[in-house]
């Protein structure tokens, strides 16, 4: 019997959110806190001479100033796969705006006042704005070597591949540098003192900002506390350890707990997606069968290397997409320039992989005279079929999905019609399809903690973070689900290190899945426990008891939950805990192989275009999702549409644009993110339920999906109406207009 | 982070200028703030004194005489009055609609017309569609109150002719002339628009509802763009070329055939807007743009029976 799971259950925060209620970092008014503010670097590439702070420090209201030379005792240095980062710049300072000193005060004029007493000697050294010549041997160095990282993927031999070709195609494919723009910008309270440390803080992972903490201030970890409230939108751009060690070090100088809210322009500052130069060589089989591919990838990570190893990593593990390949060589690399650090973004490295692997699968169905769709179908791994060597064999069936998105926007009619059709003398329309594959889920490390009251009513503890995504909502009907309790019996509370068990991460489509998993074990071991006090009061083997609305119910009799813990404890007093581990040997160890599961991300969009002036509109954009098990459908569709337009971002206008190592339009007046106005005029998604997810009721996660194919879809479409392939984003009007002068021989 | 300041109320323009002479250079005009506070907000501007106008009864009037055809728009109306006026939206439609598409519902809602104008930020609306109409703008300084055409208030990007103690206080818009119809048509995808082309035209015969209009003949025309160069224009040698050539000789479209004159007319137009690159694209493609529009909101125009206007990327 289902009571929630798969029903659209309304959200447990939605109240709370709609009226304003819901608390965020920045809402937070902790004893004791002062404000704190960054002097950020102008220069994108340069030595520090000197700081002098003592005007600063000097200046009544202020607590503390914090500078390199404020870090004795503390390892000032993080990041998720290569510790580069400082706490604030030592040497030198590597991006414009990068954190050269804070102060605390006692409000934030006085701290802006203290900033302008800072003075700072720079001597600024020669820039690096392009990962083409950070590789030149001899260009200026922002560390030791300007390549980051570099990782690479082998099967099969492709030269051999490619003589057994027919034909083989290779091109050349940029993506823009982009920017999460989560609503709520990066906020921390640090509050330091010699017995530890609390962190209220925006933080998608605080578990591991948890670890990073105590390394870097010498305690353990349950001196060290992380405390998120919700989350005003992640993406990634919250992921690992951002802004928290300099509201730590900045409280210990000011010995107050201090309050760190960055602006959107800040932000910008602090994280972005990563640029990208993809190279793809494929060779095919005149009846369209893929041979061999070779990928070259070059990812522009920035001046630190936050994730951008691991980006690195799956952008090339991705590009192979979900076709099956005799032979793929992939070299992927991140390399430093002097920009904002780039890390983890929504479905990490896969747009920018899609981008270039699905816009190739047109040129070469196009070039072989090849349906599109045909030629995706008849390349396309099939359940049980192993996608990358020595992984996880595919749970799902993205052929089925493809055709789906294909079918919803009227694909065969287009094909019979074979490309663009004229609308009036200056719109033309086409359709276009984009999907790939990602290895998800992280790793299976999740813990969860389900106590039930004495009155029957359940608390979830998880350390996923609420991100926006609904988690609270999906935990609550997981548990709802397993122990036959109303939805309004149920509290999740997230994301306090010291009250919650562990979880690893909020990230890669994970949390319904895993934590999931542990909550729905938890919610196992309270049943469990139940029954054996219900065989005590029934006097009867387990057996011949079940479970059913809030009641255990034996040979026609029932007894409530509560009143079971009542009888063992005596008096309206006690509670039960139920345990849920998610580790690589729980769950028979069917977890333990990588990934987790697999998430797909296929689009399918009709455009019409506007030749004269290069304008895209979207009349109908289709999304589809494999789900397994959709827990709350609703939502679902909910975080596709907004991974979808999130996409629809990067491709038709989002874009930092760098000059001279500045940063030319970190706020939203000049960087464009998608608005209701640019909604397509029809937005489906599909889900598919299989049931064949590795979650809680056979689900699998998703959310990333989404963002992964708009890129190709639109620009494929474009062609199909024009016959102009672009393989620049994002595709603006202006860019679009020159393609088809270029076209046209005009340029 | 806003800096702190003192907030002066006046209640009459006399009382504004006067702690404008008072204050010099550490004072500003404060209407709707949501240019000026941003600037402020950024540190790009700093100010001791801000002078807010909205106090001032009167200034958030708009009047329509019927005689004359003369709207008057007080200085302090929202651009969300302006769109809703009953006045404007049945005697000057074009500029309800083009007002109702300015900025977002938030910054029209707040945003004023006074503002917008001495600004002076290139990439206005107004600044664009009002040359169509022989505006006027009434300044008042120490001296006394002064009127100019709206073509001489604005110098160039952030610059205009007011002195320091001077407050723009009313926008004169008078009627078009018997039979003329307007449109706007603005592009972009940025918060504020990347160009902006008005036309207004008339035509003879004035054609009645249903009959063809491709043999009438231009007898007035005006053009103006804006939002992409420096400060919006008139465009007189692009008008010049319209004049006089029938409907069907500038809009061959239908036909499939292209008009020389009007190709000319939207190099000049192009031309004229002295299109800058900047975030929004190179000056070369909004050029290209303009002309396009050109074409479109002269179709537009001689097709209505009211002026009109586009939404961005329509
Ligand atoms: C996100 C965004 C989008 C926008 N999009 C558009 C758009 O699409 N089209 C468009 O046309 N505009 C657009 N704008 C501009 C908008 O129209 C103006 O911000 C608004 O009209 C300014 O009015 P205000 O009353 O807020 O001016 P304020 O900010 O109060 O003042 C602006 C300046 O004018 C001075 N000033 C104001 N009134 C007077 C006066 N009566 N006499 C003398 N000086 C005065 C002030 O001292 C100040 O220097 C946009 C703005 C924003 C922030």
């Amino acid at each position: 019997m289902t009571t929630t799971v798969g029903k659209p259950v309304p959200r447990i925060d939605a109240l709370d959110k709609v009226t304003g209620r819901a608390a965020y970092v920045g809402d937070l008014e902790i004893p004791g806190m002062v404000h704190g503010l960054i002097l950020r670097s102008p220069w994108p590439h340069a030595r520090v001479l000197s700081i002098d702070s003592t005007e600063a420090e000097r200046l009544p209201g202020v607590l503390g100033v914090l500078t390199r030379d404020h870090l004795e005792g503390i390892d000032a240095y993080f990041g998720s796969v290569v510790r580069d980062r400082p706490i604030v710049a030592m040497d030198k300072v590597r991006y414009q705006g990068e954190p050269v000193a804070a102060v605390a005060a006692r409000d934030l004029a006085t701290a802006q006042e203290a900033l302008e007493l800072i003075r700072v000697e720079y001597e600024e050294l020669p820039l690096v704005s392009e990962m083409e010549e950070a590789l030149v041997p001899g260009s200026p160095a922002l560390h030791e070597t300007n390549l980051c990282a570099e990782q690479h993927y082998d099967w099969g031999d492709v030269e051999e591949g490619f003589a057994q070709s027919d034909r083989v195609f290779e091109d050349t494919f940029t993506f823009p540098m982009v920017y999460h723009y989560a609503l709520e910008p990066h906020t921390s309270i640090g509050h330091y003192t010699n017995q530890g440390i609390t962190v209220w803080s925006t933080a998608q992972h605080p578990f591991l900002v948890r670890s990073d903490l105590a390394r870097m201030f010498g305690f353990s970890l349950h001196q060290v506390r992380i405390i998120v409230p919700y989350l005003g939108g992640g993406f990634g751009s919250k992921s690992y350890t951002k802004m928290e060690p300099l509201a730590v070090a900045l409280s210990k100088v000011a010995g107050r707990p201090v309050r760190l809210a960055l602006s959107v322009e800040e932000a910008f500052k602090t994280v972005r997606r990563h640029a990208a130069r993809l190279t793809v060589k494929t060779g095919v089989k005149l009846d369209g069968t893929f041979v061999a591919r070779e990928c070259l990838i070059y990812l522009d990570t920035g001046a630190y290397a936050d994730n951008g190893p691991l980006v690195a990593g799956r952008a090339g593990e991705r590009i192979a997409g979900p076709y099956r390949w005799p032979s793929l060589k992939v070299s992927s690399s991140a390399v430093y320039t002097n920009s904002t650090p780039a890390g983890s973004f929504r479905s990490i490295g896969a747009p920018q992989a899609a981008w270039a692997s699905e816009s190739q699968v047109d040129i070469i169905a196009h070039d072989l005279g090849i349906d599109p769709l045909e030629i995706r179908i008849k390349n396309m791994v099939s359940r049980g079929e192993e996608v990358r060597r020595g992984q996880r064999p595919l749970e799902g069936d993205p052929a089925t999905g493809l055709r789906l998105a294909a079918e919803a926007v009227g694909w065969d009619d287009e094909a019979a019609e074979e490309s663009g059709r004229a609308v009036s003398s200056a719109l033309v329309t086409g359709k276009g399809l984009g999907c790939n594959l990602s290895g998800v889920g992280s790793s299976p490390t999740s813990t969860a903690l389900v106590r039930m009251h004495v009155d029957g009513t359940l608390t979830v503890l998880v350390g996923t973070t609420e991100l926006g995504q609904g988690s609270r909502s999906a935990m609550a009907q997981v548990a709802s689900e397993e122990l036959t309790v109303p939805m309004d019996s149920v509290d999740v509370i997230s994301s306090d290190t010291s009250i919650v068990p562990y979880d690893r991460s909020t990230g890669s489509s994970r949390s319904t899945t895993l934590m999931g998993l542990a909550v729905q074990d938890g919610a196992i071991e309270v049943k469990d426990q139940l029954l054996e006090l219900a065989a005590l009061h029934f006097e009867s083997p387990v057996e011949e008891l079940s479970i059913e609305e809030g009641q255990v119910l034996c040979r026609g009799e029932s007894i409530g939950f509560g009143e079971l813990i009542q009888e063992e404890f005596g008096g309206v007093a006690g509670e039960l805990m139920g345990r849920g581990y998610v580790t690589p040997r729980s769950h028979g160890g069917r977890l333990a192989q990588s990934p987790v599961f697999w998430e797909v991300g296929i689009s399918a969009a009709e455009v019409e275009l506007d030749v004269e002036t290069g304008a895209i509109r979207i009349p109908h954009y289709v999304s589809v999702a494999d789900v397994g098990k959709a827990i709350n459908p609703q939502q679902c569709e909910g975080q596709d549409e907004g991974a979808a337009m999130q996409g629809l971002g990067h491709t038709l206008f989002e874009e930092m644009l760098y000059e001279d190592g500045q940063l030319l339009n970190p706020n939203l007046i000049d960087y464009k993110v998608p608005t209701f106005a640019e909604l397509p005029d029809k937005l489906e998604t599909i889900l598919i339920e299989n049931g064949d997810g590795p979650g809680p009721f056979g689900s699998k996660g998703l959310g990333e999906g989404g963002i992964v194919a708009a890129g190709p879809a639109v620009a494929n479409a474009i062609f199909r109406a024009t016959g102009v392939r672009i393989k620049e984003l994002p595709l603006t009007p202006e860019r679009v207009w020159r393609a088809l002068r270029r076209a046209r021989g005009q340029d | 982070m806003l800096r702190p300041f003192k907030l002066h109320e006046p209640t009459s323009v006399d009382d504004a200028v006067s702690l404008l002479g008072r204050f010099g250079e550490e004072a500003k005009v404060y209407c709707g703030g949501t240019e000026l506070l941003l600037a402020m907000k950024e540190g790009l501007l700093r100010y001791n004194h801000l002078v807010n106008i909205k106090t001032i009864p009167g200034l958030d009037e708009v009047g329509y005489d019927q005689g004359s055809g003369m709207l008057s728009i007080g200085a302090t109306v929202t651009h969300t009055a302006l769109e809703h006026s009953p006045q404007i939206q049945s005697h000057f439609p074009m500029i309800a609609e083009a007002e109702g598409n300015v900025a977002n519902v938030r910054v029209r809602n707040v945003g004023t017309i006074g503002g917008n104008l001495c600004f002076s930020e290139p990439h206005s609306d107004p600044g664009a569609f009002l040359l169509l109409f022989d505006t006027q703008v009434e300044i008042q300084g120490p001296g006394g109150q002064r009127t100019i055409p709206l073509a001489e208030l604005t110098l160039g990007p952030f610059e205009t002719c007011l002195e320091d103690d001077e407050v723009l206080t009313r926008i004169l818009v008078p009627q078009f002339p018997q039979g003329m119809t307007g449109a706007y048509l603005k592009f972009g995808y940025h918060a504020r628009p990347t160009l902006g082309v008005g036309v207004s035209v008339r035509v003879e015969p004035t054609t009645s509802d249903g009959e063809h209009i491709e043999r009438a003949v231009v007898t007035e025309v005006r053009v103006a763009v804006g939002s992409a160069g420096p400060k919006a224009v008139r465009v007189a040698e692009a008008e010049q070329l319209l004049m006089g050539k029938t409907v069907a000789e500038l809009l061959p479209g239908s036909n499939g055939g292209e008009s020389s004159n009007m190709n000319e007319a939207s190099r000049l137009a192009g031309r004229a807007a002295d299109a800058m690159d900047d975030i929004h694209g190179s000056g070369e493609y909004k050029e290209h743009m303009i002309g396009v529009f050109l074409k479109r909101a002269f179709a537009k125009a001689v097709n209505t029976r009211q002026p009109t206007v586009q939404s961005p990327l329509s």
